[in-house]
């Protein structure tokens, strides 16, 4: 890629209050906002929320439409469709988040060295990064997860080593951007200290971006996750996970399409939250990014 | 000759039963989740492959629906008195697909490829109490066995006969396939399509009825569910009971039903604690609610079997007469604590998902064990991994779907014996091996019943695994499709027999 | 320009080897063996016959051989065979390539030519309530799973006209009609998200090069409104819309794995997905590696035509 469809990082840093106000004002960025915060209390307080024991059976209760006692009904085996989603967010998020933050941990700092130490270094590792790249993003998951078995752990690990480039790439390049902008050069004339250098004043620049791209990340990562389960790799039964738990529906759509039509939409519901809130973060954040992947 | 007779009597008879007249012609559709992993009846070990490969290989006997052992390719057979010798005589005028005759040559070739280390045969061991197959004339082969074995016909049955002269002139087995069956092999569209032609040349004079077969490979199970009720497909062999149910009120579609040899258990490593101790394993039977899992996994399509399938009258014990079968939280913590566990066991159960009854049976299982004490942990694996640690014992416990046999000891030697190939369990009692030698051995079918009955009586509560349930076998039609039998040992040899309504 | 190129292309079968290397280990490192695999679960199997077996495969020798045997294969152009048939690699691929070709070329070019009209269209409301409603449906495009909209057509197809064949795959050649009944759903399932993408980016760009210098200098030489919009304004917008197809080809082609999979359509998605289950390993090998360098190459010529279309962009 060349240096046209790089992000262009701006050495301001946004205001955390003024960020807030303008989000606010876009009423999508209010949606994502919302949704999202509810989806995460959801699955933070999923077991007080959840009106049953998700894993309680009852089968001679199962596939059961919306009703007093089942708000969105039950499924094959008896058990609360609505408590399963609430800990489905909880198991689906859990990966999400847990896939996002190995790449931004992994990827961001390998970005940034290589930008900040140059030389053999970066070519090294941007090298890697690009036939990381070179896989589909699926493909490259279903390897991995094949590789270290399932399990949620093992599938945020694979979804995560996935995104590793983009915040690799993400990252490198507004560090470049800085590593050559004369206040980096200036502190270093005052003799700070090359951790000192990245930390103050690379750091902060790059949040902006940063947000964006997690929200982003994270609205994708959920439906991965949904697509790995659905080819039997991701999250295994017991353990409610949304894309099992459609997955699993599926084969009851004509009988009782309720679980199926309820799992589907939290998935939207949670993927589109995160999305609506990553592109009004970047049109509030930098105007200029607007529409770009 | 006579036994010939006999032989096509039965189909007719299905045929006219329902007193209609047969319509030829047509291609019947059908959906199966996988494509064969290779057509070499002596190497595949996946059903995906026997589904096919059973309609253009024969065998010199079959197990007919109600698992009775008939001839097939050979029209009749002797035992000798001493149960050493067995001689089989071929039926007349046999040709294979591309037109050589079926010799006695062709069937000791077969033997001797399955039995050959070089073709890794899983079927080899089969024919391990045979020492020489010879053609004792051009239609005629004998076997000759080390020792009698009284399971030896059934294990025949399962050994498809192949042309030595295809094989030997260089044809490759696992992608083209020669045999004497009603269906030839026309074409392996990879991942979409196995197409079958009618054999106009097949030995059963008017069959097959249809002009041919068409496995299309649909891998999800909603697809498949909705192509058959949209008409694209017409045939759904041996479903999953959940698929069944879905299906059951579908306009337009027939269930065919029978009883299948399968059974789903929970095996346990008696290496390992705590199932090591056969109070831990009874305190397990007691802690399983069996009529639950029958509503729970198979929507009440089943019945819960000990040891041998209750398809195998004439051997199966009632379950009733296994106390163990009575769900009793009570008694299952009685004997935990007896064992020394008074604060219950924790145990991980092994298992994949490839098959929806099997991991169903394990989230219905995690969730009844728990409150007798049994605290599991599911560890869904893929196949291949599962199939790895299974082989390896590495497991506390495991839940899966066995493959059943029409014959008692093809349902246990293997599985229980010291040593077994498939004793996974680790599983050692000399008692029971004393047991398993003499019900292989002996011939009389009274002292038979009695052994496999102290077999059972032993093995169902304290035995290496709980046997949980055998389910009903479906297969799902359109309405039209006429004349299918199902086979409890998910053979689709009725197929030959099988027609269109137009 | 051109040693531009060069260098891209080295650049490119340094990426491909990297790939093969990765490829091979990783398929190596599943647990469960192909051998273990080939003989199944519930069968009788000696330790001998296991290591004949292998031995027969070569997986007796050391890894470094096998990726050595390998490599010289494909250099030769030989991919090697299947563990299970024995048939060769190349051909199973082939018999694939159009169909997965089909499933990504149709669905990206229908996305293109759908989203370049749609974009100005779009582009040309300014109304705020508009603007929201197209980027809540446009995102909510994006983010609907695949494998459940593909469910959802055949569901909803079957109740609206139980007749059309929507499932399973029929090369044109033999039966065209049939052939693009059975393509229309799972091509509509790809293009939509993609759609839904482009027509956000195309929107946006298009949006902020109106409001760019050069073209308030167009409109002030007296150039009409869709001479502004067609011969400037359309051609800039196109930069990022090619980037981002260059990326989305890989978006696709992961779509393509579980719409193949609902469909049952033959493509490159279950012939991996499968080979990976068989721990079919020079199967895998081969087709993820022909994947990856279809995918490289896409994204090289993105990069070349960007170059094309771009002026600004210098060759580094």
């Amino acid at each position: 890629m060349s240096a046209a469809a790089l992000p262009n990082a701006r050495p301001a840093q946004p205001r955390a209050r003024g960020l807030l106000a303008r989000l606010l004002c876009d009423p999508l960025g209010r949606l994502g906002l919302i949704m999202t915060v509810l989806i995460l209390l959801m699955a933070v307080f999923a077991g007080t929320l959840a009106p049953v024991d998700p894993f309680k059976q009852d089968i001679l209760g199962r596939l059961g439409g919306p009703s007093a006692r089942h708000l969105l009904g039950t499924d094959q085996f008896g058990r609360d469709t609505l408590s399963r989603i609430l800990y489905g967010y909880r198991a689906s998020l859990g990966v999400a988040v847990g896939a996002v933050t190995i790449a931004l941990l992994i990827g961001g700092t390998l970005g940034i060295l290589a930008a900040y130490l140059g030389g053999w270094f970066d070519r090294v590792v941007m090298r890697v990064m690009d036939v990381l790249l070179a896989f589909p993003v699926i493909l490259l998951a279903i390897g991995i997860v094949a590789v270290l078995g399932p399990g949620p752990a093992n599938t945020a690990l694979a979804i995560g080593v996935v995104y590793i480039p983009t915040f690799a790439r993400l990252l490198r390049a507004p560090a470049l951007v800085l590593k050559a902008s004369e206040y980096v050069s200036a502190a270093q004339a005052l003799g700070a200290s090359d951790g000192r250098v990245i930390f103050r004043h690379i750091l902060p620049n790059i949040v902006a971006v940063l947000l964006i791209q997690t929200s982003l990340a994270l609205s994708t990562a959920i439906l991965v996750e949904a697509s790995l389960s659905f080819l039997g790799l991701g999250t295994r039964p017991p353990t409610p996970s949304l894309g099992l738990m459609l997955s699993e529906a599926r084969t009851f759509l004509t009988l009782q399409p309720w679980p199926a039509v309820f799992s589907g939409l939290a998935i939207l519901i949670a993927s589109l939250g995160f999305n609506l809130l990553g592109d009004s973060l970047r049109d509030v954040l930098d105007p200029r990014l607007r529409g770009q992947e | 000759m006579k036994s010939r007779l006999i032989a096509l009597a039965i189909p007719m008879l299905v045929a006219t039963a329902g007193a209609q007249q047969v319509e030829r012609g047509g291609t019947l559709q059908l959906a199966v989740d996988q494509s064969p992993v290779g057509l070499d009846p002596h190497v595949a070990t996946a059903f995906s492959t026997f589904v096919v490969t059973g309609q253009i290989y024969e065998s010199l006997l079959e197990v007919d629906a109600n698992l009775k052992i008939r001839p097939l390719l050979a029209s009749k057979y002797t035992r000798s008195d001493d149960g050493l010798t067995y001689t089989f005589t071929l039926r007349p005028g046999v040709k294979f697909h591309n037109g050589d005759a079926l010799s006695a040559g062709d069937v000791v070739y077969s033997m001797n490829r399955v039995k050959d280390p070089k073709t890794a045969s899983p079927l080899a061991s089969r024919l391990s109490s045979v020492t020489s197959v010879k053609a004792s004339g051009p239609l005629q082969v004998t076997f000759t066995l080390s020792k009698p074995y009284a399971p030896f016909l059934s294990e025949v049955a399962t050994i498809d006969i192949v042309d030595q002269k295809y094989v030997e002139g260089g044809g490759n087995l696992q992608r083209a396939a020669i045999g004497t069956g009603p269906f030839v092999f026309k074409q392996w569209i990879p991942d979409t399509a196995l197409v079958l032609d009618k054999n106009p040349a097949y030995w059963a004079k008017g069959q097959p009825y249809l002009d041919g077969l068409k496995f299309n490979i649909v891998p999800d199970a909603s697809t498949r569910q909705i192509g058959l009720q949209g008409g694209t497909y017409q045939f759904l062999p041996n479903i999953d009971a959940s698929v069944a149910a879905t299906l059951k009120t579908a306009p337009g579609v027939q269930l065919l039903r029978s009883q299948d040899l399968a059974y789903s258990l929970l095996g346990m490593n008696v290496s390992r604690k705590p199932f090591d101790d056969p109070r831990v394993r009874e305190a397990l039977n007691y802690a399983i609610n069996r009529p639950e899992i029958v509503q729970g996994v198979y929507f009440g399509d089943a019945v819960p079997g000990g040891p041998i399938p209750p398809a195998l009258k004439t051997y199966a014990t009632p379950v009733s007469n296994f106390p163990c079968y009575t769900y009793s939280p009570a008694k299952a913590k009685d004997l935990l604590r007896q064992a020394g566990y008074p604060n219950g066991v924790d145990f991980s159960i092994l298992t994949f998902s490839t098959i929806k009854t099997v991991s169903d049976a394990a989230q219905v299982l995690q969730a009844e064990l728990a409150p007798a004490g049994f605290r599991a942990k599911i560890d869904i694996q893929e196949f291949g991994n599962f199939v790895q640690n299974w082989r390896n014992s590495n497991f506390d416990a495991f839940v899966s779907l066995n493959g059943g046999s029409v014959d008692p000891d093809g349902q246990l030697y293997r599985t229980v014996v010291s040593g077994g190939s498939t004793n996974v369990f680790k599983y050692k009692d000399p008692a029971v091996d004393a047991l398993l030698e003499q019900g292989r051995s002996t011939t009389s079918n009274g002292s038979r019943v009695r052994t496999y009955a102290q077999l059972q009586k032993t093995l169902a509560c304290r035995g290496p695994a709980a046997f949980l349930a055998y389910g009903a076998l479906y297969s799902a039609t359109r309405s039209e499709v006429q004349g299918f039998t199902p086979n409890p040992t998910r053979s689709l040899a009725a197929l030959k027999t099988t027609w269109i309504k137009r | 320009m051109l040693t531009y190129a060069a260098r891209r292309l080295i650049d490119l079968l340094v990426i491909l080897f990297g790939v093969s290397v990765l490829v091979f280990l990783m398929i190596r490192l599943i647990p469960g063996d192909a051998v273990q695999i080939l003989l199944g679960a519930n069968t009788e199997v000696t330790p001998e016959q296991i290591a004949t077996l292998r031995h027969t495969l070569g997986l007796d020798q050391p890894v470094l051989v096998q990726y050595g045997g390998w490599l010289s294969g494909i250099l030769r152009g030989n991919l090697g065979q299947s563990v299970w048939t024995g048939a060769p690699i190349g051909e199973e691929i082939m018999a694939r390539l159009p169909v997965t070709l089909e499933l990504t070329v149709i669905p990206l070019l229908l996305a293109s030519a759908l989203a370049i009209p749609l974009g100005i269209l779009t582009a040309s409301w300014r109304n705020s309530g508009v603007e929201r409603a197209l980027r809540f449906l446009t995102i909510a495009g994006i983010t609907t799973p695949a494998f459940w909209l593909g469910t959802l057509f055949i569901y909803v197809a079957f109740l609206i006209a139980p007749r059309w064949a929507t499932i399973g795959y029929v090369p044109f050649s033999t039966d065209p009609l049939g052939h693009l009944s059975r393509m229309v759903l799972p091509v509509i399932a790809l293009a939509l998200p993609l759609l839904a993408g482009l027509i956000r980016i195309l929107r946006s760009s298009l949006l902020e090069v109106l409001g760019q210098d050069f073209i308030r200098t167009a409109r002030s030489k007296g150039l009409s409104e869709r001479r502004v919009l067609y011969r400037h304004a359309l051609r800039n917008a196109m930069v990022p819309l090619l980037t981002v197809l260059g990326i989305q080809a890989g978006y696709l082609f992961g779509g393509a794995i579980v719409v193949e999979q609902v469909f049952a359509i033959p493509g490159f998605g279950r012939l991996i997905v499968g080979a990976i289950n068989e721990r079919n390993y020079a199967l895998v090998q081969g087709s993820i590696l022909v994947v990856t360098a279809g995918f490289v190459l896409i994204n090289f010529l993105v990069d070349l035509l960007y170059a094309a279309v771009d002026p600004r962009v210098e060759y580094r």
